[in-house]
C-alpha cells in the first residue's frame, strides 16, 4: 500500500457525530477528513477512496429523517463515488440519507424503495437508546468492504434512534435478502422479531441494508460507539462480555479493540492494508 | 399625578414585577420617566433570577476557591484545571441552572430550552460541550395529581431527548424523583459541562483592547421574535396561571448545532489571529442584557441599533426587540476590522440565512468610550442609562424565621426483608430510571465509559486520547429536605461526592441549584439559609483534592417563588451536581457483582437514623424521624479509604449507601450483574434488624478479592465484612433467602407505566 486510503465523513447541517466518526477511522491506520456539506471542490478535488455519512439529525428531520441532505449538491459526489464501487457507509443519520438518496436497496439506482419508519414499540414511541447484539446475514460479509471481518458471530452494539425501522415498497424476502446486510438478534444469536430484541419492529429484523453490488451499507446501529472495548457496558454477555472481563483483570481495557473496530478493519483489509 | 403613581401605574400595565421602590431607583438613574425599554430591561436585571438580590449575602457563606479554580461564580460557568494533555492545560467548565416555572406550564419546550440555555452558558466561555445532566422533581405519579404529574414527567423527558440528543451532547444521567411537594412546581435543573484550553478561556465582556480600538458587537444565530418576551421576571413569580405562557421559549437544537460549529471555527479563527474578543450567550433579557453587561463589565458604553436586528416579526415595539429571549443566540465583541471576515463564516461558510430564515450574525451596535447604554432606533433614542445602573446590583435583606421540624419516629417497625425490599425496589423512587435513560443519547461523541445506571457516577473520557477520566453526578432527596433542611443540603454534596468516589474520583468542584419557595416568607428564607450553610459545612470538609482546602462551589443557580398559589412551598430541594477526576478512566469501578466468592466490605457504622427513608415511606407508609446525621470527619475518612482501595486496584464493584439503605444496595448491585453470569450476595448478619438493613447512615459497599484486605496495614475501624458474593441471582441471610429474579422485570418497567403509557398505577 503506498498512501493511507483517504477517508471522507460528509459533515451535513445537524450532523452531530462526525468527529468521533472520523476518530475511529484514523484509528484504524486510514486518512480521514470532515467534508462540510457546501464543501464540493475540495470534495471533488481529494476524490476520496471511500465516504462515510456520520449519525446526527441532518437538517433537523425535515421532512423525513434524511430526505432533505439526500437532496444536496454534494450528495451527487457520493452518488458518482458509489456508483464507482467506492465504499459508502451510512450509519445511523447517514443511513437515513442513504435510504432516502436511492443507493439503499439500490434495485433500480436513484429510485427509493425503502424507507427508515419511525420505531414501533408497543406502548412506546419516540427514540430509543440501548445496545442490541446484530450478526451478519449468511454470506452478506464474504468480500464486503464493511462486513468481511465481522464473521458470523453477534456482537454488541449501540443504538440510539427514533426512525431506524426498514421497511420496503415491496416486502418480499426474495428481494431483499441479497441486501440484507446486519440483523438484530440475542447474544446467542436468536431473532425473535419482537423487542427488545428487534428494537425497532424492522422488517426480517433488519438493522443494516446493502445495495446489491455491497459496497454501500445503509447501518442503523453505530460502530464508533463500539469501536474500543471500554465502551461497552459492563453487562454485556457473551463472547464480548467475557473479553472486557478479560481485558479489565488484564489491565489493557484501555486499548483492547471492540466489536465496532470490526467494520473499519473491514474497509482497510479491502484497501490491502492491516492483518489480512 | 406624581411620579410613584406614574410608575406604579406603568408596572400594572406592564405586568412588570420590579417594586415601585426600584422604579423609583431606576429614574433617579435616568434622570425622568423611564421609556418602555428601560423598565422592561431592568424589571430583568433585577429580578431575582438574574440579580440574586435576596441570596447573594447567604451565598457568600459558600467556599468557591481552590487551588484547581480557574474562575468561580460570576460569569456564565465556572471553571477547574482539569489535566495536562499534549502541552496545554485543559479546563472543565461547568454550569447549573433551573428551568422549574417554564416546565410546569409547557414541559416540552421547558425543559428543551433549559437545556439550550445551559449549553449556551458552557459554549460561550470557549469551550466545547461534552455532557448534560437532568435533575428532575415531579410530583406524585399516583396521588390526586398523578395525571397531570404523569403527562408533565413525559413531557418533560421528550424535551431533554428532542433537544439534547439532536445537539449531539451526550446524558450524563442525574437524577429523577417523585414527591407530592412537587405536584404543582416541577423542577427541572439541568446541568451542562465542557472542556477548554486554558489559553483559549473566553470572556463574557469586551476586553480591554475595546479601549484602544473601535470594537462592534455581532449578533449571531435566530432571528429575534418576541418568545419569552418577560420570561426571567416570570420566573421570579408565583405560578399563577397558564396566561404566562407566552414567556415560555421555543427551542432549536438544529440551528444550536449549526451555530456552535460556526462558533468553534470564529473562535478558532480569531485565536488565530491573535484577536481579543468578548463572547456571550443571549438569555434572561435578550438583546438589552447581553449588550449592556459586555459594556458595562468592559468598562465601556455601547449604541445598539435596534434597527440592524433581524426580526421574524414585523412591527414589534422596541422593548420586545431588545428584550425578547428568543433562543439560539450569540453576542460577539470583536475589533470592526474584523467583522466582516466573522460575519462570513457565520453567512457564507455555515449558511446560516439558508438553513434557517432569517438567521445569520449581524453587526448591531459598537461600543464607546462614554460609559452610558444607549439604544436607538429609526433615529431616536429608546433607552439611555448610566452604565453603572447596569453593574451595581441590588441587594435585600430578607427576614427569616426558624421553622424546624421535630422528628417523629413510627411507633413500630417491623422488619420482613423479603416483603420490604420487594416495595422499596416496586416503589417510584426506587425503581429503575431506565424507562427514562432509554430515551437519552448517552453515547454520542464516543467518549462515554459509564451510562447512567451502570455506575454511581457516570464517567467519560471527554479529551481524546488523553487517559483523564471525568465523573459525575448530581443529587438532592426531598424526603430529606422537608424534615431537615440543613442536613438535605450536607447530605446533597455529601452523596454526590461519594458516588464520585464510588467509581475511583477525586472530586474537584460542585455545583449548585437552590430550589425553594418564596424567599419574602421568613420561614421559606430561613430553609434556604440553612440548605446553603449544609452545602457549606459539607464541602468544607469534602476537599479531598490536590492542594487541600474546600471543595469548591464553582457556579450555581437560585431558583425561589417554587410554589402554587393553592398550595404552599416546594419541599427545601438544594440540589447539587460533584464533579470528578481520575488519572486513567479505564480504571474506573462499577456497580455489578463481579465473582463468587469476593468480600463484600461494609464502609460506615449503620446508625439508628431513618427518617426519610424509602424503608419508613414505602413499608411503614411514615414521613418523619431523625434525619442521617452528617458525620463530616467519619464522611471524609470513608472516602479516603474507598480511594485508597481504588489505588490499590481492590475495588471490584462498589456502590454508595444511601435510599433504601444497606439491602437496596446488594439488591441493586446484584441486579447489574450479567444477564449471563448472575450474582447475589450471602450477608453475615443472621438477624432481621431494620437499622442495618435499611438505614440511609451514608456509607459504601464494595466488592473485594478475598485476599484483597490482606495487602492493608491497618483497617479502620468503621470497615466490616458485610458477607460474600455468590453464584446465586439472591440475597441470603441466615435461613432467609430474597430470590431477584421474580422483582427483576418489575423493577426495571415500573417507570414505564409513568413515561411510555398510560396505565393503571398501583
Amino acid at each position: 500500500m503506498k498512501d493511507l486510503p483517504l477517508v471522507a465523513v460528509i459533515q451535513f447541517p445537524g450532523s452531530n457525530c462526525e468527529y468521533e466518526t472520523a476518530r475511529v477511522v484514523e484509528v484504524s491506520g486510514m486518512e480521514c477528513r470532515i467534508f462540510r456539506w457546501n464543501q464540493l471542490q475540495p470534495l471533488r478535488d481529494a476524490s476520496p477512496d471511500a465516504f462515510v455519512l456520520p449519525g446526527g439529525f441532518s437538517f433537523q428531520d425535515r421532512v423525513r429523517a434524511g430526505a432533505v441532505a439526500a437532496k444536496e449538491n454534494l450528495m451527487d459526489l457520493v452518488v458518482e463515488g458509489a456508483s464507482g464501487g467506492r465504499p459508502v457507509l451510512g450509519i445511523c443519520n447517514g443511513a437515513q440519507v442513504l435510504v432516502e438518496s436511492g443507493l439503499v436497496p439500490g434495485w433500480e439506482p436513484g429510485r427509493i424503495e425503502a424507507a427508515l419508519a419511525a420505531n414501533h414499540v408497543s406502548g412506546r414511541s419516540g427514540y430509543l437508546s440501548t445496545w442490541v447484539f446484530v450478526r451478519v446475514r449468511n454470506g452478506a460479509g464474504i468480500g464486503n468492504p464493511w462486513l468481511s471481518a465481522l464473521g458470523g458471530s453477534p456482537v454488541p452494539i449501540p443504538i440510539a434512534h427514533a426512525e431506524g425501522r426498514f421497511v420496503f415498497r415491496k416486502q418480499d424476502a426474495g428481494r431483499t435478502r441479497p441486501v440484507e446486510a446486519l440483523a438484530y438478534c440475542s447474544h446467542a444469536g436468536e431473532e425473535s422479531g419482537v423487542y427488545p430484541l428487534n428494537p425497532n419492529g424492522s422488517f426480517h429484523n433488519l438493522a443494516a441494508v446493502m445495495n446489491p453490488e455491497g459496497n454501500v451499507l445503509a447501518m442503523m446501529p453505530h460502530p464508533e460507539r463500539a469501536f474500543h472495548l471500554w465502551q461497552l457496558p459492563p453487562w454485556i454477555p457473551g463472547e464480548w462480555g467475557d473479553r472486557r472481563s478479560a481485558a479489565l483483570s488484564g489491565g489493557n481495557l484501555g486499548t483492547a479493540p471492540g466489536p465496532g473496530s470490526l467494520f473499519f478493519r473491514s474497509l482497510l483489509e479491502h484497501f490491502g492494508g492491516g492483518a489480512a | 399625578m406624581d411620579l410613584r403613581k406614574e410608575l406604579e401605574e406603568v408596572i400594572r400595565t406592564r405586568g412588570l414585577a420590579m417594586r415601585t421602590e426600584e422604579a423609583e431607583k431606576l429614574a433617579g438613574y435616568v434622570g425622568r420617566m423611564p421609556t418602555p425599554l428601560e423598565f422592561h430591561l431592568f424589571d430583568t436585571m433585577w429580578s431575582e433570577h438574574c440579580s440574586y438580590k435576596s441570596s447573594r449575602t447567604t451565598l457568600r457563606l459558600l467556599p468557591t476557591q481552590g487551588p484547581l479554580v480557574v474562575l468561580g461564580p460570576g460569569e456564565d460557568a465556572g471553571i477547574v484545571s482539569f489535566a495536562e494533555w499534549e502541552g496545554n492545560e485543559w479546563c472543565l467548565v461547568v454550569a447549573h441552572e433551573s428551568h422549574n416555572h417554564p416546565s410546569q406550564l409547557l414541559p416540552v419546550e421547558g425543559a428543551a430550552t433549559g437545556i439550550g440555555g445551559i449549553v449556551r452558558d458552557v459554549y460561550c466561555m470557549g469551550a466545547r460541550v461534552t455532557g448534560s445532566l437532568d435533575l428532575l422533581r415531579f410530583g406524585d405519579p399516583a396521588g390526586p395529581s398523578g395525571e397531570r404529574c404523569r403527562s408533565i414527567c413525559r413531557g418533560v423527558i421528550e424535551g431533554i431527548w428532542k433537544y439534547g440528543n439532536a445537539l449531539g451532547v451526550p446524558n450524563l444521567g442525574g437524577d429523577t424523583r417523585f414527591h407530592p411537594g412537587y405536584d404543582d412546581n416541577c423542577l427541572v435543573n439541568v446541568v451542562a459541562l465542557g472542556f477548554v484550553r486554558r489559553d483559549r478561556i473566553v470572556h463574557s465582556y469586551a476586553p480591554p483592547e475595546a479601549h484602544g480600538e473601535q470594537y462592534v458587537l455581532i449578533l449571531t444565530g435566530k432571528p429575534t421574535d418576541d418568545t419569552g418576551f418577560g420570561g426571567a421576571t416570570f420566573a421570579s413569580s408565583d405560578l399563577e396561571d397558564d396566561s404566562r405562557k407566552g414567556a415560555v421559549q421555543v427551542a432549536d437544537p438544529f440551528l444550536k448545532r449549526v451555530l456552535s460549529e460556526a462558533n468553534a471555527a470564529v473562535l478558532d479563527h480569531l485565536f488565530e489571529k491573535g484577536v481579543s474578543f468578548g463572547f456571550k450567550d443571549l438569555g434572561a433579557g435578550g438583546i438589552a442584557c447581553v449588550t449592556s453587561e459586555m459594556a458595562a463589565h468592559g468598562g465601556l458604553g455601547i449604541v445598539v441599533d435596534l434597527d440592524s436586528v433581524p426580526v421574524s416579526i414585523g412591527g414589534l415595539p422596541p422593548e420586545v426587540v431588545a428584550c425578547a429571549e428568543t433562543q439560539e443566540r450569540y453576542g460577539l465583541a470583536v475589533p470592526l476590522r474584523v467583522a466582516r471576515e466573522v460575519m462570513d463564516i457565520y453567512n457564507v461558510d455555515y449558511e446560516l440565512p439558508r438553513l434557517f430564515p432569517g438567521a445569520g450574525a449581524f453587526l448591531i451596535g459598537r461600543f464607546t468610550e462614554e460609559t452610558t447604554y444607549r439604544v436607538v432606533q429609526a433615529g431616536s433614542e429608546v433607552a439611555c442609562a448610566p452604565v453603572e445602573s447596569i453593574t451595581e446590583g441590588i441587594v435585600y435583606t430578607r427576614e427569616e424565621r426558624p421553622a424546624p421540624v421535630i422528628p417523629v419516629e413510627p411507633e413500630e417497625r417491623p422488619c420482613r426483608p423479603g416483603e420490604d425490599l420487594g416495595r422499596m425496589l416496586l416503589s417510584f423512587d426506587g425503581a429503575s430510571r431506565r424507562p427514562i435513560w432509554s430515551y437519552y443519547d448517552s453515547e454520542v461523541q464516543g467518549c462515554t465509559r459509564f451510562r447512567p445506571g451502570e455506575a454511581d457516577a457516570c464517567v467519560t473520557a471527554p479529551i481524546p486520547g488523553c487517559s483523564a477520566g471525568l465523573a459525575v453526578s448530581g443529587d438532592g432527596n426531598p424526603w430529606y429536605g422537608e424534615l431537615d433542611p440543613f442536613l438535605a443540603g450536607a447530605h446533597a454534596v455529601g452523596e454526590a461526592v461519594r458516588n464520585v468516589v464510588a467509581v475511583g474520583a477525586i472530586p474537584i468542584a460542585v455545583t449548585d441549584c437552590l430550589n425553594y419557595g418564596s424567599p419574602e416568607d421568613p420561614e421559606v428564607f430561613w430553609q434556604f439559609g440553612r440548605g446553603v450553610r449544609g452545602i457549606a459545612m459539607a464541602c468544607g470538609v469534602l476537599g479531598l483534592h490536590e492542594g487541600g482546602g474546600p471543595l469548591p462551589v464553582v457556579s450555581g443557580n437560585v431558583s425561589f417563588y417554587n410554589q402554587s398559589s393553592a398550595g404552599g412551598a416546594i419541599p427545601p430541594s438544594p440540589i447539587v451536581a460533584v464533579f470528578g477526576r481520575m488519572d486513567d478512566f479505564t480504571t474506573a469501578t462499577d456497580i455489578s457483582l463481579k465473582e463468587p466468592g469476593n468480600t463484600i466490605l461494609l464502609v460506615g457504622p449503620r446508625r439508628d437514623e431513618l427518617g426519610g427513608s424509602l424503608y419508613y415511606r414505602e413499608c411503614l407508609g411514615h414521613r418523619g424521624g431523625r434525619v442521617p446525621g452528617f458525620d463530616g470527619g467519619l464522611e471524609r475518612s470513608m472516602a479516603e479509604f474507598v480511594l485508597e482501595c481504588h489505588r490499590r486496584g481492590i475495588c471490584r464493584s462498589v456502590h454508595d449507601i444511601s435510599e433504601g439503605g444497606l439491602l437496596m444496595a446488594a439488591a441493586e448491585m446484584s441486579m447489574a450483574s450479567r444477564p449471563d453470569a448472575r450474582r447475589g450476595m450471602v450477608l453475615n448478619r443472621t438477624d432481621a434488624d431494620p437499622v442495618y438493613l435499611y438505614s440511609e447512615t451514608p456509607g459504601y459497599l464494595m466488592e473485594v478479592p478475598p485476599e484483597g484486605l490482606a495487602s492493608m496495614e491497618t483497617v479502620p475501624d468503621f470497615v466490616s465484612v458485610a458477607g460474600r458474593v455468590t453464584g446465586t441471582f439472591s440475597i441470603r441471610s441466615g435461613g432467609m433467602e430474597i430470590l431477584l429474579e421474580p422483582l427483576l422485570d418489575e423493577y426495571r418497567s415500573l417507570l414505564e407505566r409513568v413515561v411510555w403509557r398510560e396505565e393503571g398505577l398501583r
